[in-house]
């Protein structure tokens, strides 16, 4: 869409800069295309689903899952390739991944560690001297910087290339970066670069029920800074469980708007604000000397906490319509997993 | 051999300089994306645009209503207090203040006539609230795929179309050309799935210069009258079912004008093709109900039409003056509790209704009296009975004199009491 952007641009000084972004989009598909893979992922029915929401994801998982390849990056070159989870997620085939590298050259591909909140897997080839692509500086992703992504959908044998720009670079707790580049099944799991051809992630987060829907102008990709990190975990065969979260154990309601803060619904049982002695009606007004005026800081107040941490809460306790009794509660946070 | 590597060495250095031209685009972008940045608000489930130091922001009306003391926040999470103060619900826009603003980062208005369809936009947005917690909006980079796009309820009625892609949450924020100016402010897109409202590339704005023209109404305060002219009967040119109506393109044809209305003092006449309102080229109904629409009533276009051979440039009133008049009392300090007609012929303000309960009724006041004089100032028309009761305070009295059947008397009207300050139960 940003390539489209330029090549109609008003006659001017960016007549130039638009065919210029068509012949660099032509080579970054040659050199780029060169390290985006195909995978084909054969699957056995699965009546149970995945194992987490049984048999209506199961039936998105399987029945919605279009037909053909799908995309995957090498991420090393002795034979690593960073693909979407969604990609090679379900009960698979045995000898069930087939990647077809850039020259037709097919191999069997082996899953070895997933991480399924980024929506990444390393898939291991028996190859080497693959080319791998550099990684992008961090300069280099700002909002407004061109993206292209690459896929190798629906034709194995020639890469697609989308361009867009780079959206917003805290996504998804910060691991993912958004871009406008259109993202569908076939290049998730493929690769985003820049103008330059450095990587930038790898495509992600497209799945049949993600709610911004596909080609709508939103898609992410999983930060390479990020798969670094998790790359020794991966290989090791790791399927990395979501990060447990700061967790306070209450339902936030509506309450009496005398008082700014986070009305407290319900308290849950057994959980540490229950511990720490808070009712159900408390309005919590400040975390750790920090005032709390909406459920929104208190999110960030408590992300901002580790699991184990023990916060100070100053809530106010109902005691008539416009008289409230001044607590303070001591609560151990405990850990839940990150959604 | 030679040749071939410095063939490729040669290919290598056109890339390098194709990758610059590029490169030189995209500081362009990147420095419009900075200049809009900070100036977008995180406005509930939408979006907002701040255009003035002091705070002014615009949205749409689907996202903010009428309603005071919503919370907002701006790029990088500062938090401000937003209070609506027009709004202009078919039109889809609210235009609020936010409290205790000073100093913010801001985009002016820019001027969407000046558009060129194909011309780069950035749309900033907060599709899905996927900025929530980190509060860094989505940045959506596009063109201008069309103008004067015409679509009602709500009425998009002189829409910018873009392909930078708008989707739910999009609703309220900026569209911006490369040179930092807010063009549009988004707020509707084609989709193509029910119940899944992602975009399609086909998102639409109200255009800046439509938002322009209704900034005095907005800054009044209260609803804002969408502009149409009333009392004449149009039809589309080219109509088989007519006979000299022109062809289709010409404008619109008026096929009846209605006595004593707006239409009808401006002049219009049936048989007329109007072809052109303030300069806009008229090709068909929906622009023209388009065009009308970009001022609020109460405001006076010039028209040009066809008639016999040549062409004639009219004044048209937009909307209903009883209507105009009826916002303009709203508007005051206190209601009187009458609306006042629009009466041209007597000097004085003759009442054209009474409301039920009102201090205007109690005070013993009637539909069809005629106001001559407020607070011993005699009334020529309706503007100077606004300035005297723009004067006074709520709970105050005004001393009237009413003629009614030719008789002439005395009263005084006490305005309502201040309305007692919110109390949250």
């Amino acid at each position: 869409m940003a390539a489209l952007s330029i090549l109609s641009a008003p006659a001017g000084a960016d007549d130039d800069a638009s065919a210029a972004l068509a012949r660099v989009l032509a080579e970054l598909r040659q050199r780029v295309g060169k390290s985006v893979v195909a995978l084909e992922v054969a699957r056995d029915s699965d009546p149970q689903g995945t194992g987490r929401a049984g048999a209506v994801a199961a039936h998105r998982d399987y029945l919605n899952r279009p037909a053909g390849p799908c995309s995957g990056v090498i991420y090393e070159p002795d034979g690593f390739i960073v693909t979407s989870y969604f990609n090679v997620s379900g009960v698979l085939k045995k000898n069930g991944i087939k990647v077809t590298l850039h020259d037709g050259t097919e191999h069997r591909g082996e899953l070895l560690g997933f991480d399924e909140r980024r929506d990444i897997a390393l898939v291991k080839i028996d190859a080497a001297g693959l080319p791998a692509l550099p990684r992008a500086a961090p300069e280099e992703i700002v909002q407004g910087a061109f993206a292209a992504a690459l896929g190798r959908a629906p034709d194995p044998a020639a890469p697609t290339i989308n361009v867009g720009i780079v959206s917003a670079v805290n996504r998804m707790k910060n691991a993912a970066v958004q871009t406008d580049a259109e993202m569908n099944y076939g290049n998730t799991g493929g690769a985003l670069v820049t103008l330059k051809g450095a990587l930038i992630g790898v495509c992600c987060n497209i799945k049949p029920d993600a709610h911004w829907g596909q080609s709508g102008g939103i898609g992410f990709a999983c930060k390479a800074s990020e798969i670094d990190k998790l790359l020794p975990r991966l290989k090791k065969g790791e399927k990395i469980d979501p990060e447990l979260r700061p967790h306070l154990g209450i339902r936030v309601g509506e309450g009496n708007p005398e008082v700014q803060g986070v009305h407290v619904a319900q308290v849950e049982k057994d959980g540490p604000a229950e511990k720490a002695g808070m009712k159900d009606g408390d309005v919590i007004v400040e975390l750790d000397g920090r005032k709390i005026e909406d459920f929104e800081e208190l999110r960030e107040a408590l992300l901002a906490k580790k699991v184990g941490d023990e916060v100070t809460l100053k809530v106010k306790r109902p005691r008539g319509p416009k008289e409230f009794e001044d607590k303070a509660l001591k609560a151990k946070l405990d850990g839940r997993p990150d959604e | 051999m030679i040749s071939l590597v410095s063939l490729v060495l040669a290919a290598a250095a056109n890339q390098d300089a194709d990758v610059e031209k590029v490169l030189e685009f995209e500081k362009k972008v990147r420095a419009c994306v900075e200049k809009a940045k900070p100036a977008y608000v995180f406005f509930g489930q939408g979006s907002g645009v701040c255009i003035s130091p002091d705070g002014w922001v615009l949205t749409n009306f689907h996202v903010a209503g009428d309603r005071d003391g919503q919370k907002v926040r701006l790029t990088g999470g500062r938090r401000f207090v937003a209070d609506v103060v027009g709004f202009d619900p078919h039109g889809d826009i609210s235009l609020c203040k936010l409290q205790g603003a000073k100093d913010l980062p801001f985009c002016e208005l820019g001027d969407s006539d000046a558009l060129e369809v194909g011309q780069t936009v950035i749309a900033v947005g907060n599709p899905f609230m996927l900025g929530n917690t980190s509060w860094e909006p989505t940045i959506t980079l596009g063109i201008v795929s069309a103008l004067h796009r015409y679509m009602d309820n709500p009425g998009y009625f002189d829409a910018i179309q873009t392909d930078a892609q708008i989707n739910p949450g999009n609703s309220g924020g900026p569209l911006i050309t490369l040179d930092g100016k807010v063009v549009g402010i988004n707020g509707r897109i084609d989709i193509k799935r029910f119940m899944n409202r992602v975009n399609t590339g086909i998102g639409y704005a109200i255009p800046s210069r439509q938002i322009e023209r209704y900034m005095k109404a907005f800054k009044e305060g209260g609803r804002a009258l969408e502009g149409c002219i009333l009392g004449i009967t149009v039809g589309e040119c080219g109509d088989e079912r007519y006979e000299n109506v022109g062809r289709y393109g010409d404008g619109v044809f008026v096929a009846g004008v209605t006595d004593g209305t707006p239409g009808a003092r401006a002049g219009f006449q049936p048989g007329d093709i109007i072809t052109e309102i303030e300069g806009y080229r008229i090709g068909n109904l929906n622009r023209f109900h388009g065009v009308a629409g970009n001022w609020p009533q109460g405001e006076t276009v010039g028209v040009r039409v066809r008639r016999a051979g040549g062409t004639v440039a009219l004044r048209a009133y937009l909307g209903d003056p009883a209507q105009v008049l009826a916002r303009e009392v709203t508007l005051l300090p206190a209601d009187p509790g009458f609306r006042p007609a629009p009466d041209e012929r007597a000097p004085g303000v003759r009442l054209a209704e009474v409301l039920k309960n009102g201090p205007a009724e109690k005070a013993g006041l009637k539909a069809g009296d005629v106001l001559r004089a407020a607070e011993g100032k005699l009334l020529r028309n309706w503007e100077d009975l606004k300035a005297v009761l723009k004067e006074k305070k709520p709970g105050e009295a005004v001393k009237l004199r009413v003629a009614r059947e030719g008789k002439e008397s005395e009263l005084e009207l006490t305005l309502p009491a201040p309305p007692p300050p919110k109390t949250r139960e």
